[in-house]
């Protein structure tokens, strides 16, 4: 029984006394890299740590006596994404194999990548389709641009742009699946909506190439020409620092609506 | 008396297996078709005829993962059995997607599971779920609750008039939700039929 006393008292001791060197060793530490870092402080002049002088108990907490950095890097390097559109035969494929396995989460997965694939190559063939240039404006292919979600109620959407030295801008947003049409519709729809017939007028109905559109113009962003094409497709053309309307009139006039129409599958 | 019963069972039960088979195989004979339509448009430089059929893929893949849904439901909750007749899936590609519909019980006493695709429910659910101060409210009608390690909210209406009360379970499984209405029940009911759907299996052929 004393034995046993004995053991278990030399035991607590060693632990404490480990606990207390260890202790020891972290503050030895601590004194070590304040030490390193006053002297680099006197050799560059500047004060990049903590002041020894003034220095509050959180600051010589027990972080081991490092100095803690709390601003991350910025990133300065990355050469960004690779634009890879799906491949459609390669989806499709996929799409048989999971299907015949009766993997339909995965199957429906690869319908999607392929719709997305079929829908970027669709936007590409209308890019291709468009004037090279608008009433002396050129195009800015860097800024082209196709979005597709692969299926849904964002759909597809294709823009160019077409810009001079004078800061006038074309700028052409064709979309198909296009939520937005609805509220072209209703314009269209009701002949009398809103439609001024004194003061400022900043709406009108109007046909472009036989399609009925709709004008506006806004002080600040210039004019806009909306034409719902078939059941679910729209051109919109934002005209920045056009002079009348008959110039964005004459613009849009440049663009073959029909071709983009069938193009995009509409009637 | 009881041989004619279990004759009537039986026709009933392969008529059903019948049923089930043709379904199975339209749906099969609908999405080759479809495919081979795809293959061919694609080749041929129509893209728009591509994704018409591609789009008519998709949709017969969600009426097959409704189908097959439906197949994992439990055939009864305790009294409530089946009402196969009200047994729905609807495809919607797009907007709101898939939706599956099965009901138990009779009228007046009617549960209902609802899983919908593509749910524009699931974001405002999972910032309730996110923030339990939210998801419980104090006078005990709206609570947050866990079913097979996913959480859900559980409301609870009372009638006025009648002081029976009523349960709904609604459990988001990534971009899908699952709903399960039950009336004139207590939560720890609700709690163990909600258990009885086989949540994980459904959220896996869902994602």
């Amino acid at each position: 029984m004393k034995s046993k006393i004995l053991l278990a008292t030399i035991a607590a001791f060693l632990v404490a006394f480990s606990a207390n060197s260890q202790g020891l060793v972290g503050k030895l530490k601590q004194k070590a890299a304040q030490a390193a870092e006053n002297a680099l402080d006197k050799k560059t002049g500047t004060k990049t740590g903590t002041n020894d002088g003034n220095q509050t108990p959180d600051n010589t907490g027990n972080n081991g006596g490092t100095n803690a950095q709390t601003n991350n890097p910025s990133n300065r390097t990355g050469g960004g994404l690779i634009s890879t559109p799906p491949d459609v035969k390669q989806n499709l494929s996929d799409a048989e194999t999971a299907y015949k396995a009766g993997s339909y989460g995965e199957a429906r997965y690869a319908v999607q990548q392929a719709m997305l694939g079929v829908e970027l190559e669709i936007g590409q063939k209308v890019l291709k389709s468009l004037p090279e240039s608008v009433n002396g404006l050129k195009k800015q292919e860097q800024n082209d641009q196709v979005t597709s979600t692969g299926y849904g109620w964002a759909g597809l959407t294709i823009q160019r742009e077409y810009i001079n030295d004078e800061e006038k801008l074309f700028r052409t947003t064709i979309a198909n699946n296009a939520a937005w049409m609805s509220s072209v519709n209703m314009y269209l729809a009701n002949s009398g909506y809103a439609q001024q017939t004194n003061g400022q007028q900043n709406w009108k109905q109007i046909k472009v190439k036989g399609y009925r559109a709709v004008i506006e113009f806004n002080e600040g962003s210039g004019y806009k020409l909306s034409v719902p094409l078939g059941q679910s497709s729209l051109i919109v053309w934002d005209a920045v620092n056009f002079a009348t309307e008959q110039e964005v009139m004459a613009a849009a006039d440049a663009f073959d609506i029909d071709g983009i129409k069938k193009m995009l599958g509409e009637q | 008396m009881r041989i004619f019963n279990e004759e009537h069972l039986m026709k009933k039960i392969v008529l059903s297996i019948v049923i089930l088979i043709c379904g199975t195989a339209l749906v099969a004979q609908d999405f080759s078709g479809s495919l081979t339509n795809a293959r061919s448009s694609y080749a041929s430089g129509n893209l728009d005829d591509a994704r018409v059929a591609m789009q008519q893929m998709m949709t017969e893949l969600d009426i097959a993962i409704g189908k097959e849904i439906l197949k994992m439901l439990p055939a009864k909750f305790d009294a409530y059995a089946v009402n196969e007749k009200n047994d729905n899936v609807m495809a919607n590609t797009g907007l709101a997607g898939a939706m599956v519909h099965r009901d138990y019980g009779t009228q007046g006493k009617l549960l209902t599971i609802d899983i919908m695709s593509n749910s524009p429910m699931i974001g405002s659910l999972n910032a309730i779920l996110s923030m339990p101060f939210v998801g419980n409210s104090g006078d005990g009608s709206q609570k947050t609750v866990k079913v097979q390690g996913y959480k859900g909210i559980l409301q609870k209406n009372t009638d006025s008039e009648t002081n029976l009360t009523s349960f709904t379970l609604q459990i988001p499984l990534n971009n899908t939700l699952l709903t399960l209405s039950v009336p004139d029940s207590n939560e720890a009911d609700v709690l163990k039929m909600a258990n009885a759907i086989p949540v994980t299996q459904i959220a896996k052929m869902v994602q």
